[in-house]
């Protein structure tokens, strides 16, 4: 009677134990190409009007988020395709299966992760303090009574009216151009000035010989976005930025486009 | 000697601890009553009187993006600043997928205070219809744009009842959004046959409630796609279609979306470009079908000023160019009778290149394009600069 009654619980402890080793087994094997990308390439839903991530180089897409794709799917050991989006389009062409993936200078968004899933970060857009080498030293924030150069209206103008509510006072140096307030800086009619780190790459690309010191205030990461049920591509994509990052191939790219 | 009477120490120790929790569980029972009897009462955002739009163009218009706004407060703060530029109507997605969350049953209280809001403030409300309730479709690889025929009426009741809700609060009503990209008619081949069916279905819909609704058609979305493109139809062979199958009778006005890109807003359209000036290629295909007494709306329109975008100009720019559009469309366009600037606000900063299409950022700093079109509308001439000069450079 007494082993009668234990049978149940028994088949029960083993049935769990029998899931959750298939669940590891899963969780550890190695994923299948083939059935990542069963169209034996891998779709890549771009966004071909916003350089330098993407766009039209005389007829065809280049830009960092081309070459970045193109080197992961070489990774992966499969052909790519490009498909030009435009931004409104991007996720809808994910969620229909028209693209594999996304990658579109797209910041990693948590409200759509019950239908997303981001890869690892490939770049951070997010603000920059800059000073000259020389200049005021740096702690994640501008110090009070600091010449402020930003572009007027944009998320830098935003920042720095947060910090003025946070009881920080600033000689605000507002200008049309984000280039105009590293302009200001560089020619030495300002402390500092907050940018996105876009904006300083690029100008930085254009001014070698420019010497400064920058400091992230806030972060804007971009991924690669997969639909949630795509598990072993989003392991694949994954993993093969990942290596990139690890074998410095991802700073050359960074570099080469910025 | 201890009487029978006396407790032992422990029965003691027993009770004094039940006379403590009573004595701490009243006490928290008076502190929650107190708090919630002394807490504030809910503040009620709608303004007591209505406001009047005060505005010498009476043409000006915002796209306003209400409907995934969380705080009352910052509906009414959008709306008052959109009154205080001096637009008098607003364009407003009313998505059916946020009315409609189950078949049959609506739930308008979301919507309610944004139209409450709007007419408290003065505004027009111009509705723009859309967005698939997920009950109808249970595939999960078809977007909230995917609605297949079978739903055309359900689409069209979904209309109805809102004409009939909001009769004189809302009499203009767009069906759907851009059906001549393939996005937004949920990735399938875009068809301006089946859009026009849709037309059909809920035109009489809307009559049947609101006889005095302005039923709008489009909006078609400016692309230069070509047949057999799978993004989409450019806008003019599109409408040409709808004419053909049959699209005439089924609507009141004309939707249309008119950006300006790279161009001045005087720049001449061609069928191959896009530019603010598009939208009188459209013009005349309503003329060529005989709906030159319908008017037009454009529901969409501006310039970008982001600074890396491919497609943006720069923000001084983009404030001449929107104003210079404003005047020539009062000047030559007698049959747009509004000229509405997407977009007034996005809840929260998408973080891109779309943020510098708006007005007002997402924690209402206004932009420079805020106080040229206020200064237009009002006839007001501001003094002050906005920026610091460049500085010199070599460059």
């Amino acid at each position: 009677m007494k082993g009668d009654a234990l049978k149940p619980s028994m088949i029960l402890l083993a049935t769990t134990i029998v899931v959750l080793l298939a669940a590891l087994w899963r969780h550890y094997q190695p994923p299948d190409r083939d059935l990542a990308f069963p169209a034996g390439e891998i779709v890549i839903g771009v966004d071909g009007s916003f350089p330098p991530y993407a766009f039209d180089a005389g007829g065809a897409l280049a830009g960092l988020d081309v070459e970045l794709g193109a080197a992961i799917a070489a990774e992966i050991g499969l052909p790519v395709r490009f498909v030009n989006l435009s931004f409104y389009g991007l996720y809808d062409a994910l969620i229909t299966g028209e693209v594999d993936l996304l990658m579109a200078a797209l910041r990693v968004d948590p409200a759509r992760m019950d239908d997303v899933r981001y890869t690892r970060p490939y770049f951070d857009n997010g603000l920059v303090l800059v000073t000259a080498s020389f200049g005021v030293p740096l702690n994640g924030a501008a110090q009070t009574g600091t010449a402020l150069a930003f572009e007027y209206a944009s998320g830098a103008d935003s920042q720095i009216r947060a910090w003025e509510q946070e009881g920080q006072s600033f000689a605000r140096m507002p200008y049309e151009l984000p280039t105009h307030a590293l302009d200001a800086l560089r020619l030495g009619q300002t402390d500092a000035a907050l940018v996105d780190a876009s904006t300083l790459h690029l100008y930085a690309k254009e001014h070698a010989e420019w010497d400064y010191r920058r400091e992230f205030v806030t972060r804007e990461l971009y991924a690669i976005a997969l639909r949630i049920n795509r598990d072993d591509a989003w392991k694949l994509v994954d993993s093969a930025l990942g290596a990139l990052k690890e074998r410095g191939e991802l700073a050359k790219i960074v570099d080469r486009w910025f | 000697m201890p009487t029978k009477s006396s407790a032992a120490p422990h029965e003691r120790d027993f009770a004094r601890k039940q006379r403590d929790s009573i004595l701490i569980i009243l006490g928290l029972l008076v502190v929650f009553a107190l708090i919630f009897l002394l807490r504030p009462a809910p503040r009620d955002w709608l303004p007591a009187e209505k406001k009047v739009v005060e505005t010498t163009k009476g043409h000006v218009c915002v796209h306003t993006l209400l409907e995934n706004e969380v705080e009352e407060k910052k509906i009414l703060r959008s709306l008052e600043l959109v009154r205080e530029l001096g637009a008098t109507s607003i364009v407003q997605f009313f998505p059916w997928a946020y009315a409609e969350t189950r078949a049959g049953q609506f739930s308008w209280s979301r919507f309610d205070r944004i139209v409450q809001h709007a007419d408290r403030q003065g505004l027009e409300v111009i509705a723009r219809l859309g967005l698939v309730p997920d009950w109808l479709n249970d595939d999960e690889s078809k977007t909230l744009n995917y609605l297949p025929d079978s739903a055309f009426s359900k689409f069209a009741e979904y209309a109805a009842a809102f004409a009939a809700r909001y009769v004189g609060l809302v009499d203009r009503l767009i069906i759907w959004n851009e059906p001549n990209l393939s996005f937004e008619w949920g990735y399938q081949k875009v068809d301006a046959a089946r859009y026009v069916r849709l037309l059909q279905a809920a035109y009489p819909a809307i009559k049947a409630t609101n006889p005095e609704a302005v039923v709008l058609a489009g909006a078609l979305a400016p692309t230069l796609e070509g047949r057999g493109s799978n993004a989409g139809l450019n806008d003019l062979d599109f409408l040409r279609d709808m004419y053909a199958a049959g699209a005439s009778d089924s609507f009141d006005a004309l939707a249309i979306h008119s950006y300006g890109m790279l161009e001045p807003p005087e720049a001449q359209p061609a069928s191959d470009k896009l530019n603010f000036r598009r939208a009188e290629l459209l013009r005349e295909i309503m003329l060529e079908h005989g709906d030159g007494e319908k008017p037009v709306s454009i529901t969409e329109s501006g310039w970008n000023d982001h600074p890396r975008w491919a497609h943006a100009v720069r923000p001084s720019q983009r404030s001449a160019y929107t104003i210079r559009a404003f005047e020539y469309a009062e000047m030559n366009w007698e049959w747009a009778e509004q000229l509405c600037i997407w977009a007034f606000r996005f809840p929260a900063d998408l973080q891109s290149y779309p943020d510098s299409y708006t007005l007002v950022s997402a924690d209402f700093v206004k932009k420079p394009i805020y106080f040229a079109l206020q200064d237009y509308a009002l006839g007001w001439e501001r003094s002050e600069d906005l920026w610091l000069p460049p500085p010199e450079t070599e460059r």
